[in-house]
């Protein structure tokens, strides 16, 4: 069985997309590939990956409460190269937001069911997640934990000879404990979807979020692009004001 | 103000100029949103990328009725349409907050009066009920206090329909 994946974010790299089909990945068994979609130039490339297939899973970012306008010309692409193939594959969804509620995803799940039966190809179901951007930013904190941890062991082996730095490790295992609680119904829904992948039956529809209360994510995600808008400059230009537009330079 | 943004033809240019204040036609000449978030970050209110789009969410501020005017593709808006609202986000503020009991970013501009959209081409009756939970949400999104959506056979209805 062949599986391929393909990541809709048009971001280079380190985007949540990746994250979370990475993930899916893990739980899927058989052949499986992964494409990146992020120009017109990708089309050709992943649609002869299609070719052979038997399920496709798109790692889709929402944008504006639906599909990115990107992903919406390949799968115009796509519904004329099954249809002219002769293609009935199954299709699965894992869509993120930036928001907390993985609800948020719904009109997105909507548009690709249509899709597949435009296409003629099965819709095997999704998960929408919510607070997809933090939880891609747990990946690099759980890394910065293991570097933290080899260098405490690293100082330990040097200035006692000891090489198993105990609270070192107690702090690190406390950490990953915390970062794992956050993914949690991420995991456990992306393994259930693995589950009906590896089966080739329907999933259903399902939404989960990073597992943290809606308040405290709000908060976060309030300092995080205050800390990103610092180093980039936006909040000493006009950050939060209500620009007019500058005739010379629109439409 | 009133604006229009569609996927037409130029052969509807007069029809769409003379029932709005302002018009943005989604004719493809732009690139993609890229997800960088600068518009938030970086130079708020602007995109980095210099093409037609560039400043698109500060026309989009100004608007109290705003009308799309759009083929339908799997009950939402056609690729072309989308590209536009992809590239509008800064309308919104990187602060989050509580609309409609979720989780939203604040508005730039404040709040609006219409979200409206005229879908044109086929499209069945699961579709149609996608596009009207679709312009609820984006209403809901981008500060405006009501939506609706009109479903036309074909496009000699438009005029009525703006």
């Amino acid at each position: 069985m062949k599986t391929v994946f393909i990541n809709c974010s048009p971001k280079k790299n380190f985007c949540a997309s990746a994250y979370f089909l990475f993930l899916e990945r893990l739980f899927t068994g058989g052949e499986k590939v992964t494409e990146h979609l992020r120009t017109p130039a990708d089309h050709e490339r992943i649609l002869d990956e299609l070719r052979d297939a038997q399920a496709a899973v798109f790692g889709v970012p929402l944008y504006v409460d639906g599909v990115p306008s990107h992903v919406l010309r390949f799968l115009e692409s796509m519904e004329v190269f099954c249809k002219d193939n002769g293609l009935h594959f199954s299709v699965y969804c894992v869509a993120n937001n930036g928001f907390i509620e993985g609800k948020q995803n719904e009109p997105l799940m909507q548009v690709f069911e249509h899709f597949c039966e435009h296409a003629e190809l099965h819709f095997g179901g999704g998960v929408g997640i919510g607070g997809g951007v933090m939880l891609n930013v747990t990946r690099i904190l759980f890394f910065v934990d293991i570097g933290l941890l080899l260098l405490n062991t690293v100082l330990s082996a040097a200035n006692t000879g000891n090489f198993f730095p105990k609270d070192a490790w107690i702090s690190f295992l406390e950490n990953a404990a915390l970062l794992l609680f956050f993914n949690l119904g991420v995991l456990f829904y992306l393994a259930r979807m693995g589950h009906y992948i590896r089966k080739g039956f329907s999933a259903g529809k399902k939404y989960t979020r990073i597992m943290i209360p809606s308040f405290i994510f709000i908060l976060f995600a309030d300092i995080f692009f205050i800390i990103i808008s610092l180093f980039e400059g936006g909040i000493f230009r006009g950050w939060l004001a209500k620009k007019e537009p500058d005739e010379a330079q629109t439409l | 103000m009133k604006l229009i943004i569609h996927d037409l033809g130029t052969e509807f240019d007069e029809l769409i100029d003379r029932n709005c204040d302002r018009t943005i036609s989604a004719d493809g000449k732009y690139a993609p949103c890229q997800g960088c978030f600068g518009c938030w970050t970086k130079h708020p209110a602007e995109c980095k990328m210099k093409d037609t789009l560039k400043q698109v969410c500060r026309v989009m501020g100004q608007a109290d009725e705003l009308v799309i005017v759009t083929k339908n593709m799997y009950g939402g808006y056609s690729a072309a349409v989308k590209n536009v609202l992809d590239r509008s986000i800064g309308t919104s503020t990187p602060f989050s907050t509580y609309r409609g009991r979720q989780m939203h970013h604040t508005l730039r501009y404040g709040k609006h009066g219409l979200w409206k959209v005229v879908v044109y081409g086929e499209i069945s009756e699961a579709e149609k009920e996608t596009f009207r939970y679709l312009a609820e949400r984006n209403a809901l999104n981008d500060g405006f206090e009501r939506s609706e959506v009109v479903f036309l056979q074909d496009l000699s209805g438009l005029e009525a329909a703006l």
